[in-house]
């Protein structure tokens, strides 16, 4: 009985559906994120949908041998959002957020590439899906919403926000106004009780792919990175992109490592959200003996 | 060495670049967080293509270590796209079979894009066993590989794009016939 009520329940206010792009590493390294974000999702009443049937976009490693390549996977991927109607797509890391991003302007721009999608897909890109990136789910009020979920404010978390190299820029591609787009990000991780930081280092490079080719050059990357988080007196970082965390957590030699947290993740402790424990212990510097020490977990 | 006054023009129209106005600040290299492991600087390689260096760039490490942070396109006060620049130097250098400058770099990319051929995404697990294989580094870094394994943070089980086809046809498109 209480389950029938529970079903028309749900049918009579149907979910606001968030349609978004994983992208591969959400599906692997970067899981705890993926899990953190559909936590975030329910606490604002809406519904993840996973665009259906996406592709790889590519990654570094398409633009980098055949242009052409990575316009027309990427370009897959918004012909598909197209198809299924989607309007607002939210991409997950902003790796794949700049190549759908330079794909969707590339293929609006220069007809001639549109034709060589149809050729491969079918069917030409219209230009009708908005891309978004995730942390925009946030209209202003739906960041209320997170902020008044705040029942563990994160106190003693001293936190370096560690933006990467492809968050804010460059900006004719992103579309954010870098500025105010940090200062709200600074804000809304205020929000959450942890004390920011200020550090010259935001947006350092991690070495991003290097770190399987390179891997000394990325460890000297990451420990220049890593030892001024540490001198501004941070215990912990925050970065919004799978690639950034894994390098951040996994490389360097010379600098003690810090656990870095995703801005998810900090939502699930803050609002004390369902499974948090499951993500922090995926940690490959685990934050646990951190936030044991301030009585957060 | 051979100078060759169309190389420069060639990188033009496919990167979309205009060169001529770069006045070498080296604001672009000052920022490169890979510049210590360049054989020359970004505005160097854009300096050797107004010179017509033609072999010497196409052969370089440099296009290679580019990791395409953009942080040399946001610092550019003309907007010059160096990553751009960086993506067509390599196609060239692919396709006019030159020595490839970081052999184990091109490895990478071309074992991701096997991937991504085979199933339409990525299965990190296959693709960081065949890297290792084919660099003949298998048993490097296998400790944080087992990290990330014992974590969970590695998928068990690969994903396949139901259609497939349409991933393999853009592949066909965009590379012809094999
Ligand atoms: S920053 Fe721009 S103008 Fe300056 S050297 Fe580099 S490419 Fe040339
Ligand atoms: S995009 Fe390439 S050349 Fe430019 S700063 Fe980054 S690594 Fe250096």
């Amino acid at each position: 009985m209480e389950k029938n009520e529970k079903k028309s329940d749900l049918e009579a206010t149907p979910h606001p559906r968030i349609y978004y792009y994983p992208g591969c590493s959400l599906m692997s390294t970067a899981r705890d994120l993926g899990d953190s974000l559909f936590q975030m999702a329910r606490l604002v009443g809406s519904w993840l949908e996973e665009l259906n049937d996406w592709n790889c976009c590519g990654a570094s490693p398409a633009h980098s041998v055949n242009q052409n390549y990575a316009l027309l996977l990427a370009g897959r991927n918004l012909v598909l959002a197209e198809r299924q109607g989607i309007r607002d797509l939210f991409v997950i890391c902003p790796s794949c957020f700049v190549r759908l991003r330079t794909a969707e302007k590339t293929l609006i721009a220069e007809p001639d590439k549109n034709d060589l999608l149809e050729e491969a897909v079918g069917k030409r890109y219209q230009g009708s899906v908005r891309l978004r990136f995730f942390l925009e789910v946030g209209s202003a009020s739906q960041m209320n919403v997170f902020r008044e979920a705040v029942i563990n404010p994160l106190k003693g978390l001293k936190g370096v926000l560690y933006f990467g190299c492809l968050l804010t820029r460059p900006e004719w591609i992103t579309g954010f106004d870098v500025l105010p787009y940090e200062d709200e990000l600074r804000s809304f991780v205020e929000a959450l009780g942890v004390e920011t930081l200020d550090w010259g280092y935001g947006k350092q490079c991690c070495g991003a792919h290097l770190a399987l080719t390179k891997p000394d050059h990325v460890d000297t990357l990451v420990d220049r990175i890593r030892d001024h988080a540490r001198r501004v007196g941070a215990n912990c970082m925050i970065s919004f992109c799978p690639l950034c965390q894994v390098n951040m957590e996994l490389r360097g030699k010379n600098s003690e490592p810090l656990p870095v947290f995703y801005v998810s993740e900090l939502i699930g402790m803050a609002c004390r959200l369902p499974r948090t424990e499951k993500w922090i212990r995926k940690h490959l510097v685990d934050p646990r003996e951190l936030l044991a020490e301030h009585n957060l977990l | 060495m051979q100078v060759d006054r169309s190389f420069i023009r060639e990188v033009e129209e496919r990167s979309g670049q205009r060169f001529g106005a770069c006045f070498h600040c080296m604001a672009c290299s000052g920022g490169c967080p890979v510049s210590d492991i360049m054989d020359y600087l970004p505005n160097q390689i854009v300096r050797m293509m107004q010179l017509g260096l033609r072999k010497e760039v196409l052969e370089s490490r440099a296009i290679w270590v580019c990791v395409g942070c953009y942080s040399c396109v946001s610092q550019c006060p003309n907007r010059i796209h160096i990553p751009y620049m960086m993506d067509a130097l390599r196609e060239l250098a692919l396709e006019e079979g030159v020595k490839i400058g970081e052999p184990d770099i091109w490895t990478f990319h071309r074992e991701f894009l096997k991937q991504v051929d085979k199933r339409g995404r990525v299965y990190e697990l296959e693709f960081m066993a065949r890297y290792k294989l084919s660099t003949m580094s298998l048993f490097s870094d296998m400790g944080s590989g087992m990290k990330m394994l014992l974590n969970g943070r590695l998928e068990l089980f690969p994903h396949t794009v139901k259609k497939l086809h349409e991933v393999r046809k853009i592949r066909e498109v965009c590379y012809g016939k094999k």
